[in-house]
């Protein structure tokens, strides 16, 4: 199905094969506009048995059931649960730390793979897949499409992003709330360095708005450890400011606030019920990816 | 605190290094492009005051590791008196030691006396600072005594006890001296004393011409004073203040007064104190109880039988149990039968001569016998001098042999009162000589006279002599070195002393002449003056004296040295006491008959210490310093101390370790990234 024949340094096709055994299913119930994998709120054609219900005239009397006839002398009709696809809307922070890795990788690599790897997913089982990649603002959005073709711009689109400029990601997570027409799956990849109760208020937001969110937190190593050895000069990737600062004078306090915002974020993704992902730049994606697929496969069913 | 190799601290500023270190630190930064800053933002919004704290702790201790090295390597000194700045090894290291009877005392729980304490105490001190050399004075007549090694001042026999007072300013002049000859460099003096008044001299006078001495020198000469001020508790002190021997019927009797004195005021109001007082007298032993209720008290004329056939003359002691002063618990005394009470009267007025017969020639006592010779001026050189107690001289000053005679008279012990001459010649007697004779318009009084010694003191009983209802009407000028006893209204002398070694000067400005004053009419005065000039005239005529330890005790049994006590036999005193320490040891000796007992002055008895001021008024202007000592102390005054500095070094960079043991903080943050996201 997949017709980008252009190779994608942040594919890796053995890796997506493997992936591809799981499928990527939405823990609530979709509205999509085509028959696909996900549950949907409404009645369908599915082989799965969902109620009976009075019959009233105009019902199509092939789904009237005889035998519920013949035992109640009553008009039932059977009906059955309808399968849907569904809208994976990728949200991809490209802000000026996400450029930061001290390992060689950056985050926006591993940002890449992520969403490259579930866009594709999404796309091989018929989902529409869009993107937004976001900074200060939009700065590139492509809408939730069907089409491969579509897929190979969402590529594109990943592979020209750049990390630049400030975040204002729960602004734009709380426009996304309002302009994503109908239920999907909104995966935001971003480092979340921002305050928590902003990005609560977002969650909400898109979690109000029924859509299902799962969040890809990446953080560089060095970042949490914060093992400099050296009195250093920390330039803001996000900005001309700077702070002079001894590591060793400064690093228990850092780590304890590393900590608490660490703990901050843990509540407010347990009482917004997010699927919450935490990727180190040097963990196995792959790895990450699989973990977030199992996850969701089983929780497969849940219908409201 | 000194050091023995200043030098060294030459290298102190290095005490910055960590400070340097850690400035360079700060300039080899590093420059990071960071995403995290809200992290950062946070970690400096954190309370950073103990942060801070253990920063500049941490830098604290790193400074004091390389301090203390430095000190350490400077091998410091403990000298807690030494409040100075560093002054490195001495050249010369001059050690006084007060040897007086009052530096015998020790505490109630200590075994060791004052003396005893400071001579190891000094001994390990001049030792540990390794001076070149080291110079002991212990008396200003013999020359100072270099030692090879400093540890010898603790067993040396010359710096034993003494009975005899310390005199510190002849002392410090012995060192001054020696200072001077040996063109020594720069010198400490370490004087070791109690601060007893006697002692120190301070009313001598030749303090200021000392000071100035030592300031003038051109090497820097350091003093260091170890006192032992505190006065030795419930210390008691026994002594013999008069004997005299009686017939009674047929039998001798000895009367001997006695008194038992504590030593210090405060322990007056203390409980009363029964005393036994043994007296040895001729091999028999006898105790007398005494009860201590006051500062001190008295038996009076004592009476001990001696028997019929009894020797004219004798010697024995009195002593007390034994108690935190072991040199005043002990008096020896010598009695003999008084020598005749012979006066020289020259004199060219006959009314004059005649009322100083009277006045001579009634003794004191029923049993005494006073005699009064005449003696011409022209025939003044064969008068029978050797057995003359005292010279009543009006007429002409001597010259010439005459003088002679008479200054051989008064260094034997005897006594002389001079009174104008009807025409006084201007000559010039032992610095002294009478100018003219002045009438008075209206009868002069006396103003002033000493009431507390000499021959015009009070009574025994306390009572002032009339001198003050005397009339002067005509006195005689003099001219001269004289210490004034009694001075006329006005200001004029009425009679002084001239200061001698032996014997006694005495110039009377009028005479007892009815023309010149009432000294006839109130014979009073006149009749006390002379029979106490009498009695200490005596003094060098009885077989038996009693001398007072010091310089004087040595001259008068022969001087110092080997030979000293030439011909004097010590019959009872210490066998311990050195060969050479004639004089200054209590001791009993005799030669041809006469008797001669030496005994600590009287003014070692009383505990008047010198005020720690008065002390520091006396080096105004020189290097000094001062620390009280205690008697059996054991600390050392001086001793190296390099290694409390290591083991401050050891302990600093252990404080720099812990303080830079990561937190627990620190561990914490970074583990719990990966399992976090499968959790949830």
């Amino acid at each position: 199905m997949l017709t980008d024949r252009q190779p994608r340094s942040f594919l890796d096709p053995q890796s997506l094969a493997r992936l591809a055994g799981v499928p990527l299913v939405a823990r609530t119930p979709m509205v999509g506009g085509v028959s696909g994998r996900h549950a949907s709120p409404h009645r369908g054609s599915s082989i799965e048995f969902a109620e009976y219900r009075k019959y009233v005239p105009g019902d199509d009397l092939r789904r009237l059931d005889w035998r519920a006839f013949g035992r109640s002398d009553r008009y039932y009709v059977k009906e059955y649960e309808a399968d849907t696809n569904l809208r994976l809307c990728l949200v991809v922070d490209t802000s000026g730390s996400m450029g930061y890795g001290s390992a060689g990788t950056t985050k926006l690599d591993v940002a890449r793979r992520i969403a490259g790897s579930l866009g594709y997913l999404a796309a091989q089982q018929g989902d529409a897949v869009g993107i937004s990649c976001v900074a200060d603002g939009i700065v590139q959005s492509l809408p939730p499409r069907r089409s491969p073709a579509h897929l190979r711009l969402v590529f594109d689109v990943l592979e020209a992003a750049r990390p630049d400029g400030g975040t204002r990601l729960p602004e734009v997570l709380h426009e996304f709330a309002e302009t994503i027409r109908q239920r999907a799956l909104v995966v935001i990849v971003s480092d979340f360095f921002m305050p928590p109760p902003e990005l609560e208020s977002a969650f909400n937001h898109l979690r109000f708005r029924r859509h299902d969110v799962a969040t890809f937190h990446l953080l560089d190593p060095q970042e949490v450890g914060f093992q400099f050895q050296r009195p250093t000069r920390f330039l803001d990737l996000e900005g001309n400011a700077s702070i002079f600062a001894d590591p060793i004078d400064i690093a228990d306090r850092y780590h304890r606030a590393v900590e608490s915002y660490l703990a901050e974020l843990r509540r407010i993704v347990l009482a917004s019920g997010i699927d919450h992902h935490r990727v180190l730049t040097t963990d196995d994606v792959e790895q990450a990816l699989a973990r977030f697929l199992v996850g969701r496969a089983s929780g497969q069913g849940a219908r409201r | 605190m000194t050091f023995l190799q200043p030098w060294v601290l030459v290298a102190l500023p290095l005490v910055s290094l960590p400070l340097i270190i850690h400035l360079i630190n700060q300039r080899r930064f590093q420059t990071v492009h960071w995403g995290a800053m809200m992290f950062l933002l946070s970690a400096r919004a954190l309370s950073r005051g103990y942060s801070r704290l253990r920063h500049w702790l941490i830098m604290l201790m790193r400074m004091l590791a390389v301090a203390a090295v430095i000190l350490a390597v400077g091998r410091p000194l403990s000298r807690g008196w030494l409040a100075l700045a560093a002054g490195g090894r001495p050249d010369t290291a001059i050690v006084i030691l007060d040897r007086s009877p009052s530096m015998q005392a020790r505490d109630r729980d200590a075994a060791d006396t004052k003396l005893d304490t400071g001579r190891r105490q000094l001994a390990e001190a001049v030792a540990t600072l390794g001076a070149a050399h080291t110079i002991v004075v212990t008396d200003p007549a013999r020359p100072p005594l270099e030692l090879d090694d400093p540890r010898a001042i603790a067993d040396l026999p010359s710096a034993g006890p003494s009975a005899a007072p310390a005199d510190i300013p002849r002392l410090l002049q012995a060192a001054y001296e020696h200072i001077r000859a040996s063109a020594a460099g720069a010198s400490e003096v370490w004087i070791c004393s109690d601060q007893r008044a006697n002692d120190w001299a301070v009313e001598a006078g030749g303090w200021s011409s000392l000071r100035e001495a030592f300031a003038a020198l051109p090497q820097p000469v350091r003093f260091q004073l170890l006192a032992f001020p505190q006065p030795a508790a419930g210390n008691l002190a026994v002594r013999v203040t008069a004997t005299r021997l009686e017939r009674r019927t047929a039998d001798r009797e000895l009367l001997l007064s006695i008194v038992v004195s504590r030593e210090s005021a405060e322990q007056s109001a203390a409980e009363p104190v029964t005393v036994p007082v043994t007296i040895e007298l001729g091999g028999a032993t006898s105790t007398v109880e005494l009860v201590v209720t006051g500062r001190e008290a008295v038996l009076a004329n004592h009476a001990i039988s001696l028997g019929a056939e009894a020797e004219p003359q004798g010697h024995g002691r009195v002593s007390i149990p034994a108690d935190t002063n072991a040199a005043d618990n002990e008096f020896y005394f010598v009695f003999a039968e008084p020598a005749p009470r012979r006066t020289l009267v020259v004199a060219d007025d006959e009314g004059v001569a005649k009322g100083l017969e009277l006045v001579a020639g009634i003794p004191p006592e029923k049993s005494a016998v006073a005699t009064v010779d005449r003696v011409p001026v022209a025939a003044v050189a064969t008068a029978a001098w050797e057995e003359a107690a005292l010279v009543l001289w009006q007429a002409p000053l001597p010259e010439g042999d005459d003088a002679k005679v008479v200054e051989a008279f008064v260094n034997r012990g005897g006594q002389v009162v001079f009174f104008p001459p009807a025409d006084p010649d201007g000559h010039e007697f032992a610095g002294c000589r009478w100018t003219e004779w002045i009438t008075h318009p209206e009868p002069l009084a006396p103003e002033t006279w000493r009431t507390d010694e000499d021959l015009l003191a009070n009574t025994r009983a306390g009572a002032a002599l009339p001198v003050g209802e005397l009339v002067v009407t005509r006195s005689c000028g003099l001219a001269g070195e004289i210490v004034p006893l009694a001075s006329l209204t006005g200001g004029g002398p009425l009679m002084g002393r001239v200061p001698t070694q032996q014997g006694g000067i005495f110039f009377c400005a009028t005479t007892p002449a009815p023309r010149d004053s009432s000294l006839a009419s109130e014979g009073i005065v006149l009749y006390s003056l002379v029979q106490r000039a009498i009695d200490r005239g005596l003094e060098s005529l009885s077989p038996a004296r009693q001398l007072d330890a010091g310089a004087a005790a040595v001259a008068a049994l022969g001087g110092t040295g080997r030979d000293a006590g030439a011909g004097w036999t010590r019959i009872a005193g210490s066998t311990a006491a050195p060969v050479d320490a004639s004089g200054t040891q209590p001791a009993v000796y005799a030669r041809e008959g006469r008797l001669v007992a030496v005994n600590r002055p009287a003014a070692e008895d009383q505990a008047r210490s010198l005020p720690a001021d008065r002390i520091d008024g006396l080096f105004q202007g020189l290097m000094f310093s001062r620390q009280d000592g205690r008697a059996g102390g054991a600390d050392s005054l001086v001793q190296e101390i390099w290694r409390a500095f290591l083991i401050a070094m050891v302990l600093a960079l252990i404080g720099e370790g812990l303080l830079c043991m990561p937190g627990r903080q620190r561990t914490r943050a970074a583990p719990d990234a990966s399992p976090f996201g499968a959790a949830a």
